[in-house]
């Protein structure tokens, strides 16, 4: 038998409730990352984001409720639901939060095209939401192209007048992530890069520099066959898809190196176009997506 | 003593949905389901490019992209008269069993499981009910395999993409069936994933559900609405294989029938549209959103077949097909959504195994001036299907009706209630503050609100501003 002497601990509740209380800061203050909480507003969308999300590997979804944040707010995945759901939401707003946006703000009838919840008997819209988090959040994300810039949600002729975050919220500082959906690497990428050294670098139109810096184009591989004038005539060709409606030549993201869905593949090496929608703008200044006659002449737009 | 419900949103749905129900005696008497987001597809679609409708219906909804890539690329291929070539088709339903199977074991993990068992793994996961009755080794389990089902869902959306270049929001899927060519690699590929993901059907997902139900036996009487079925056929019609799945068909008190487009209307009576008719067949009209309108209360119309409304959606599919003979209710329609998993497995299966490499099967598509077409497929969450016209090489009309309208659309001028509206009706609820049941219900048909939807502001005259 063994013999240790310890030195006398306080077996009181409250000195045992403390030391657990001590153990468990020590552990985090020893991890890497410090949790912040985060709440996932969806808006005026499709909730392809939130989707998008659940497929990031390392960081996965799984790593990223574990140890990067405290996810307070999710439409898609809480188990909560309607007035208890959105009193979960209203706590946040006394904790410091970062907000993270997917889907357009629909002005149309005051916001009423969107409603997210319901609060003490009254619809909570979406623009209401928008504004009253967005004012007391720490940092924003504007999550894909609906809440960047409005993206589909907004197209021609935007029967709902749906906007991009920052229309709403125009004097706040926001990282912008367009893409139609986020790449889930864009989104846990930025939001690693905030939990371990702050913001990002960004460009003057508010995307992170790590992931928006290069033309598709110059770092496609199909590039040596535009170099040469090889185009492909239809989907499926092997070659440049330029002449068939490619957007790759405006499009800053870094799709050719990354690729989707555990890098395994993206719309170029599919043998379609790059349709922008990582571009401001999409999907209306990228339309028409795919043309078979793109040297035609063109009267009425 | 009659008391009010609302639930508001009702979360781990896709979109945003309101349910307003009125409870007497701890029985529901009176429902309402209201879809909360409108964007106006229809509209946005007018003028563009008819091949774009293949990428940008995509953008209806996020969990079912491929769904509406299908149904587009189906109408397209009418519209043109291009009968694909049968590597074509092979290949676009292998993509489209992918989507299946993500979206199935997404909505039973993500959306189902934590309306019946405690996750404690995070407080996200905190109920507002405390009707939970599994067993601790049961719960815990289940509770594991919620965070594995995410390694398994996000497989089948790599799948799709090894096929559709990326996922949600594919670019494989196109007129012709598919814009590459398979490989020897990209085939192996899949299969290698397809074996992990039957393994965690057939041992975790499957009996999963059935532990569930277990413990949840009045579920199998609660939530059956008024029980008619519809289909518009899934992996059906091969030249070779015949039907893998189900044809379509309908299945009312009178029996089974074979299906009859012509006899599809679609009715707004309670919806927030005008129109000149309140009761159009979908390849006419489009109607116009319009929220001032008298006693409409949801965005979601209301589309009848033979005047009458439809379940569809997997427990629909498996009955039609004579894959499965117990009842219609909530714990039917999720035990079905589990077994249908399965099923979608075996045709992936099988369908990979018809494959050729190589083959290119797209060509230079030529738009005529004008032309009209539609694509009726059923796709996870059941029927769905899009008309559209083509004039001077641009869509003129486009209409889409997805499987959630027809489990959630409203009530009619012939005092028919909504699929869902309908399944509600009855349903004791044991404790009113903390109504487990109602959620329970509604989550079993998978209501996808990103593709339908409505304004309830009790008391307050919205005034619209006319869109056009």
């Amino acid at each position: 038998m063994s013999q240790f002497i310890l030195p006398p601990e306080p077996l009181t509740n409250e000195a045992i409730a403390e030391r657990l209380t001590n153990t468990a800061i020590k552990q985090l203050d020893r991890g890497l990352i410090k949790k912040r909480n985060l709440v996932y507003l969806e808006l005026n969308g499709c909730s392809g984001n939130i989707i998008s999300l659940l497929n990031g590997q390392n960081p996965d979804f799984e790593y990223a409720l574990n140890s990067m944040v405290d996810l307070r707010y999710s439409n898609s995945l809480m188990a909560a639901e309607g007035e208890q759901a959105i009193a979960k939401l209203m706590e946040v707003m006394n904790d410091d939060f970062i907000l993270a946006v997917e889907g357009a703000v629909a002005l149309k009838n005051n916001g009423l095209y969107n409603i997210i919840g319901s609060r003490q008997g009254k619809p909570l819209t979406g623009l209401e939401a928008a504004r009253m988090l967005g004012d007391k959040a720490e940092s924003i994300l504007a999550v894909g192209a609906c809440a960047t810039h409005g993206g589909v949600s907004a197209a021609r002729p935007n029967p709902s007048e749906s906007m991009g975050l920052q229309t709403v919220l125009p004097e706040k500082k926001m990282i912008k992530l367009p893409g139609c959906p986020v790449h889930p690497d864009w989104f846990l990428g930025t939001l690693a890069h905030m939990l371990l050294y702050g913001e990002p670098e960004t460009d003057n139109l508010g995307r992170p520099l790590m992931f928006y810096s290069t033309l598709i184009h110059d770092r496609c591989p199909r590039r040596p066959f535009f170099d040469r004038g090889i185009f492909a005539e239809k989907l499926g060709d092997k070659t440049c898809l330029f002449k068939l409606g490619c957007r790759g030549p405006v499009t800053r993201i870094d799709c050719p190196t990354r690729q989707w869905n555990g890098h395994v593949n993206w719309p170029i090496r599919d043998d379609t176009p790059c349709i922008g929608c990582a571009q401001f703008g999409f999907p209306d200044a990228m339309a028409p997506f795919i043309s078979y006659d793109t040297t035609r002449v063109v009267k009425d737009e | 003593m009659s008391k009010r419900i609302v639930i508001n949103p009702l979360t781990r749905i896709s979109g945003f949905m309101e349910i307003d129900v009125t409870v007497e005696n701890n029985q529901v008497v009176e429902a309402k389901t209201k879809g909360n987001l409108f964007r106006g597809f229809e509209q946005m679609l007018i003028g563009r490019s008819p091949f774009d409708s293949v990428y940008f219906t995509q953008r209806i909804c996020g969990i079912c992209s491929a769904a509406h890539s299908m149904a587009s690329s189906l109408a397209l291929e009418d519209a043109l008269k291009i009968e694909p070539m049968e590597q074509g088709k092979y290949l676009r339903d292998i993509i489209h069993c992918c989507e299946f199977l993500q979206n199935h074991i997404r909505h039973f993990y993500q959306y189902t499981v934590p309306d019946f068992v405690k996750i404690e793994q995070n407080s996200l996961f905190q109920a507002d009910h405390d009707d939970f009755r599994l067993p601790t080794e049961i719960n815990d389990r289940i509770s594991k395999h919620y965070f594995e089902s995410l390694t398994i869902s996000r497989l089948g959306h790599q799948m799709l993409a090894v096929l559709g270049g990326k996922a949600p929001h594919n670019h494989g899927v196109f007129i012709g069936g598919i814009t590459t060519q398979a490989t020897a690699e990209k085939v192996v590929h899949l299969d290698s994933i397809l074996q992990k993901i039957s393994a965690f059907i057939d041992e975790k997902m499957i009996p999963d559900v059935y532990d569930i139900a277990r413990y949840y036996q009045e579920y199998y009487q609660l939530g059956s609405g008024y029980g008619n079925l519809l289909s518009y056929g899934s992996f059906n019609s091969y030249k070779e294989l015949g039907t893998l799945y189900v044809d379509p068909l309908v299945l009312t008190g009178e029996g089974m029938q074979a299906f009859d487009e012509s006899k599809i209307l679609e009715k707004i009576d309670y919806s927030y549209f005008t129109s000149t008719e309140q009761t159009y067949s979908p390849g006419e009209v489009v109607p116009e959103p319009d929220m001032d309108k008298k006693n409409a209360y949801s965005w979601v119309k209301a589309p009848r077949y033979n005047g009458l409304p439809f379940e569809v959606g997997p427990l629909a599919r498996l009955i039609l097909s004579g894959n499965y003979d117990n009842d219609i209710s909530a714990m039917d329609r999720t035990i079905a959504r589990a077994l249908e998993t399965k099923k979608i497995a075996e045709i992936m299966k099988l369908l990979l195994q018809q494959i050729i490499p190589g083959v290119d099967v797209q060509k230079k598509y030529e738009l005529p001036e004008s032309a009209s077409g539609r694509g009726l497929v059923d796709t996870t969450r059941g029927a769905l299907g899009h008309w559209l016209k083509i004039k001077d090489k641009k869509i003129s009309f486009y209409q889409i009706i997805t499987p959630s309208t027809w489990d959630f659309s409203t009530r009619d001028d012939n005092g028919y209630r909504g699929t869902a509206e309908q399944a509600l009706i009855g349903t004791p609820i044991q404790n009113p503050d903390k109504p487990a049941e109602i959620g329970r219900i509604l989550r079993s048909f998978d209501p996808c609100m990103s593709c339908a939807t409505h304004v309830y502001t009790p008391g307050k005259q919205v005034k619209t501003i006319k869109v056009f």
